[in-house]
């Protein structure tokens, strides 16, 4: 009888350390798992990524990883780091999906990345839907159709607008309609054109913008590249370019991000779309947000190159005749 | 005396209990709620960012040490994988430090991948170099100068001479060297992928080529005048070329349409490219040594899918640096662009 009775204080005892102690273990691995979902928006995350630890580039790790599965996945979410919002105006052309790969396979390296795609069309082409569904990056899907009155070549009444204007614009306006004016998450927004190139050091230094960032670009304004001035206090005082260097920011839309917050503060910011003059665009944008003085230069002082202006050559394409010689059903 | 102290076991085992039930409980409240950091995680934000800043620089400087040690290090975990041998020629050019990261960016994804780069050039180049040290990949930079007369002059369009040629071949005796070293079956499992640095892959690709046993093929996107060209596939087996250019080729498809089996490679230790072939024929000259029509490995869906395009890249318009330079401003030399 007292033997039964130990048994029983014994167990009593035993039982909520063991209940504490299997729910404190569980609670570890779900808490990641949130934290992790957090944000995806219409994205895919990765379970298995909960093995690789939070560390931005332990390349050791990915290989473990990737040898079990074929496509890679982007990094796992961190909660410490700013997220960057890249905006790509993208529109149908024979090399789009070749353009859209490469940068994919450049933007699933970088932490934290949340990648806006706009479509220069009618509606939401099958194309792009099923890309961006496959790739498993953290993506939104856009669509704005530029009129052909816009398209057209400039005449003194009907300036051309510059290409991609319009579907910036949607991108920033659905930024400030989905996120609310007193958003404390850290974010920068920053416009990747889906035919650059750019190295991952870029969006490690755009990730401290607190206003707006510039950077070195080349292949831009017929130089090897374009950079903005920087004297002995490391402030932004002019602009090194031979093509109308007293723009106010004659900087490429490559060459500058722009904090999230500074977008949502400031709500009738835009890019103009009517009566730019060529090289104007980025300044209609920037002289709504920031003066000069306030440009934070990165990639060391702005002497590095980490962006390139590159342009993907038309394709030949003069044996598909008038019918087409290959099969239409093919996507390329 | 044993009456009471039953009662004050009794009473601590009591106390005891209701003690730990409602530390449960309180945990378990805990748990279900979100602890709101965020007032004091700010600066903590700030400084861990900076942190992973300096951390992906170290990392990065690390790895330039390791391989300034032993350059051509194999990854010492033996995957499962074969390993996919690319040989991309390459030369110097204002877009080359571009074409190379971004195809460095696609290839980082691919496991058990080994970059064999040939430079155009008499002598190793400090920007090829010091790019390979900093982008992570196994590597093997090598060079070879093409000669003068099979050189393209400026101006000339880019189909009079084959490209390449050269720096591929020596792509291939490296490999085969290489190997010799090791004789067991496990050297040499492998494919060999002729990759330019200026057309796009995807991911898939390069999954689909691991499997060849001799020659695989695959549809090319924009290439030959055309959307796309293709192997046509019939019961599994290619029975004819789909192309707008010369189809009367041995092999009508492009460079980046096709990979071979290391062991095949190893086995015809004198097939090459020839570079005296004519126009188009460069593919050929090397495929018709190794293999027959019907013994082609159809990839990518029996052929239907297109996973590679042959882009090209625009050449960047430098009038106005030209003329700066002329006036002796041009834009610092020393940045590496």
């Amino acid at each position: 009888m007292p033997k039964r009775r130990d048994i029983v204080a014994i167990v009593l005892i035993v039982l909520p350390w063991m209940l504490l102690i299997s729910v404190w273990h569980q609670s570890n691995i779900t808490s990641v798992l949130t934290a992790q979902k957090a944000d995806t928006i219409g994205g895919r995350s990765d379970s298995r990524a909960l093995k690789e630890s939070s560390s931005l580039q332990s390349r050791d790790i990915v290989h473990v990883v990737r040898t079990e599965y074929i496509y890679s996945r982007p990094p796992p979410w961190s909660q410490s780091l700013p997220t960057l919002h890249i905006i790509t105006p993208t529109y149908s052309r024979p090399v789009q999906k070749a353009e859209l790969t490469r940068l994919a396979n450049t933007l699933l390296h970088v932490s934290n990345l949340h990648w806006i795609v706009v479509e220069d069309s009618q509606r939401r082409t099958t194309l792009v839907s099923h890309f961006l569904q496959e790739k498993g990056l953290n993506y939104t899907h856009l669509n704005i159709l530029t009129p052909l009155t816009y398209k057209s070549r400039g005449d003194g009444r009907n300036p051309r607008v510059p290409r991609g204007t319009l579907q910036r614009n949607l991108a920033l306006r659905w930024l400030r309609e989905t996120f609310p004016l007193n958003y404390t998450q850290p974010g920068v927004v920053y416009f990747a054109d889906d035919d650059n190139t750019y190295s991952l050091q870029l969006f490690e230094e755009m990730r401290s913008t607190k206003k707006v960032s510039v950077w070195p670009v080349a292949f831009v304004g017929g130089l090897r590249y374009e950079s903005p001035k920087i004297n002995a206090l490391g402030k932004v005082y002019g602009w090194k370019t031979v093509f109308d260097p007293h723009r106010p920011f004659a900087i490429d839309m490559a060459g500058f991000a722009v904090n999230l917050g500074l977008i949502l503060s400031k709500p009738q910011a835009y890019f103009k779309l009517r009566g730019v003059k060529g090289g104007y665009q980025e300044s209609s944008l920037l002289k709504e947000l920031v003066t000069l003085s306030e440009l934070e230069p990165k990639a060391s002082n702005c002497t590095e190159v980490l962006v390139w202006h590159t342009r993907t050559e038309k394709p030949v394409l003069v044996n598909e005749g008038k019918k087409g010689f290959t099969d239409s059903n093919v996507e390329i | 005396m044993a009456a009471r102290m039953k009662l004050k076991l009794k009473t601590v085992f009591v106390l005891y209990f209701m003690v730990s039930l409602m530390g449960l409980i309180y945990a378990l409240m805990q748990l279900g709620q979100h602890c709101d950091c965020a007032e004091h995680n700010l600066p903590k934000d700030r400084a861990i960012s900076r942190l992973q800043e300096e951390l992906y620089r170290l990392q990065g400087q690390i790895r330039q040490l390791e391989k300034a040690k032993q350059p051509e290090k194999k990854q010492p975990p033996k995957s499962s994988l074969s390993t996919i041998f690319v040989i991309t020629p390459t030369y110097a050019r204002l877009v080359q430090k571009a074409e190379l990261t971004r195809l460095s960016q696609t290839f980082l994804h691919v496991p058990q991948l080994h970059w064999i780069l040939v430079e155009d050039s008499p002598r190793k180049t400090p920007l090829v170099s010091n790019f390979l040290m900093k982008s992570g990949l196994t590597y093997t930079h090598l060079n070879v100068p093409t000669a003068k007369e099979r050189k393209l002059q400026e101006g000339d369009p880019s189909w009079l001479k084959p490209r390449g040629v050269e720096q591929r071949n020596e792509g291939l005796r490296w490999l085969r060297e290489d190997r010799k070293t090791e004789p067991e079956d496990d050297g040499q499992q492998g494919v060999v992928y002729f990759a330019d640095d200026d057309n796009t892959y995807s991911l898939q690709l390069f999954e689909e080529m691991r499997s060849t046993r001799r020659v695989s093929v695959w549809p090319v996107g924009l290439v030959g005048g055309m959307k796309f060209e293709s192997p046509v596939v019939e019961g599994g087996k290619v029975v004819r070329f789909h192309t707008g250019w010369r189809p009367s080729r041995p092999f009508p498809m492009d460079m980046a349409g096709f990979a071979v089996s290391l062991r095949l490679v190893l086995a015809n230790p004198d097939a090459c490219f020839d570079g005296e072939a004519p126009m188009g024929f460069l593919e050929s000259s090397l495929l018709k040594g190794l293999v027959t029509v019907d013994e082609l490995e159809p990839k990518a869906d029996n052929c239907t899918k297109v996973l590679v395009w042959h882009t090209r890249t625009e050449k960047p318009k430098m009038k106005r640096e030209e003329a700066l330079q002329v006036q002796g401003l041009g834009s610092d030399p020393a940045v590496e662009v």
